[in-house]
């Protein structure tokens, strides 16, 4: 045993104290980077400026995508840390889903369930799922590379917001391209590749990140 | 020991106090014992506490020193315990008959085969170690290059996974009760 303990004193070297203030600045810049970048790559919808003056659900969209990916940031990155919890922060995530998909069923509220063969195109919704799940790869890379270096103890957990948060940033991201409005739409393939982005951090994130 | 006291030397260790950090580690070694007494088999006390010595150093850079040490201690010790407890689970496995039949008499097949099986029950980083080293015989330099351990953890996780291959061993040779 004195042989071990020798070792790791032997091993010791000063380290840089992780800053949770600071990555939530990297976050943020990196995710802004992809943002830019998306939009710079002539990817917005022609009539954006129109559709933002004109168009409720181009909002609604926004900030459901925004909020929620802010929740799930910080219940990320506050439990990088042995003593940190996801659980709060994904609770919230949970009512702010529901929250948001009130508001979108009030503002279209009278077509209801009507006609939804036309409402739910199935190719134009595999596109936005794809699309969607494209632009959250690379804060899901950002956010799992921060998981790895953290310490986190509730690894499914953790891993599950690092994912919610991705796939919410791939949301704000795609809102500006996404040409459909009709809060059903949103709230099905939305709703679907964000849970497809989940699932996969939470499958993959553990198994790298275990320490 | 007063909780400014671990702060103190965990802050210390942070930046680099090796004298700080030794006696930290003394100190936090006694903890575990204490915590895993009440939780593990005595016969797996030791590597728990070792385990849990090694995320410590691994994972220094997590503690936030305005935070209480034993809290950020307790929940590595018990990440590491529920970690311990799943392996146990994995590990479980109906026990042979004892007059199983083996077909022929390679014996350098079945070194191996035992060797592998002994090396699988390590953890990854100990088995890699001692395969570079102590089979393939690299040296412990050229093994820490490969893994991307430091060298010191190279040795650490040759002299532990030696410890629990003997531990193994013994637990298997009827000679030894």
């Amino acid at each position: 045993m004195d042989e071990f303990m020798a070792g790791l004193v032997a091993d010791l070297k000063p380290v840089r104290r992780r800053r949770p203030a600071v990555e939530a600045a990297v976050v943020a810049t990196l995710f802004a980077a992809e943002l830019a970048l998306w939009l710079l790559t002539d990817n917005a919808r022609e009539n954006l400026a129109q559709v933002a003056m004109t168009t409720q659900t181009f909002w609604w969209k926004l900030a459901s995508a925004g909020v929620l990916t802010v929740i799930a940031c910080a219940a990320a990155l506050s439990s990088l840390t042995p003593v940190g919890s996801p659980r709060r922060g994904l609770m919230a995530f949970g009512v702010g889903c529901v929250v948001f998909l009130i508001i979108g069923a009030g503002l279209d509220w009278s077509l209801g369930l009507t006609n939804l063969a036309a409402r739910l195109p199935l190719s134009a919704g595999l596109d936005c799922l794809s699309h969607l799940v494209s632009l959250s790869l690379p804060p899901l890379v950002v956010l799992g590379f921060l998981m790895r270096r953290g310490a986190a103890t509730n690894l499914s957990g953790t891993a599950l917001a690092c994912g919610l948060a991705a796939a919410g940033w791939g949301a704000f991201v795609f809102v500006f391209t996404c040409p459909h409005d009709d809060p059903l739409f949103v709230a099905i393939w939305y709703a679907l590749a964000m849970a497809s982005t989940a699932l996969l951090a939470r499958l993959v994130l553990p198994l790298v990140s275990r320490w | 020991m007063a909780e400014s006291e671990w702060t103190g030397l965990m802050a210390a260790a942070q930046a680099g106090n090796g004298a700080a950090y030794r006696r930290l580690l003394d100190e936090a070694r006694l903890w575990l014992c204490r915590y895993y007494t009440r939780r593990l088999p005595s016969s797996m006390i030791d590597d728990a506490a070792q385990d849990t010595l090694i995320a410590i150093h691994q994972k220094r850079h997590t503690y936030d020193s305005s935070r209480p040490f034993v809290a950020w201690l307790a929940a590595i010790a018990r990440y590491k315990w529920i970690d311990r407890l799943r392996e146990m689970k994995r590990h479980s496995t109906e026990a042979l008959p004892d007059d199983i039949h083996v077909e022929g008499d390679e014996t350098a097949v079945i070194t191996a085969t035992i060797l592998e099986t002994l090396l699988g029950q390590l953890k990854p980083a100990q088995s890699t170690a001692i395969r570079l080293v102590k089979i393939h015989g690299l040296s412990v330099k050229e093994a820490a290059a490969r893994t991307g351990q430091s060298v010191s953890l190279v040795k650490v996780n040759i002299h532990r996974g030696l410890t629990k291959l003997a531990g193994l061993v013994e637990k298997e040779d009827p000679a030894h009760g």
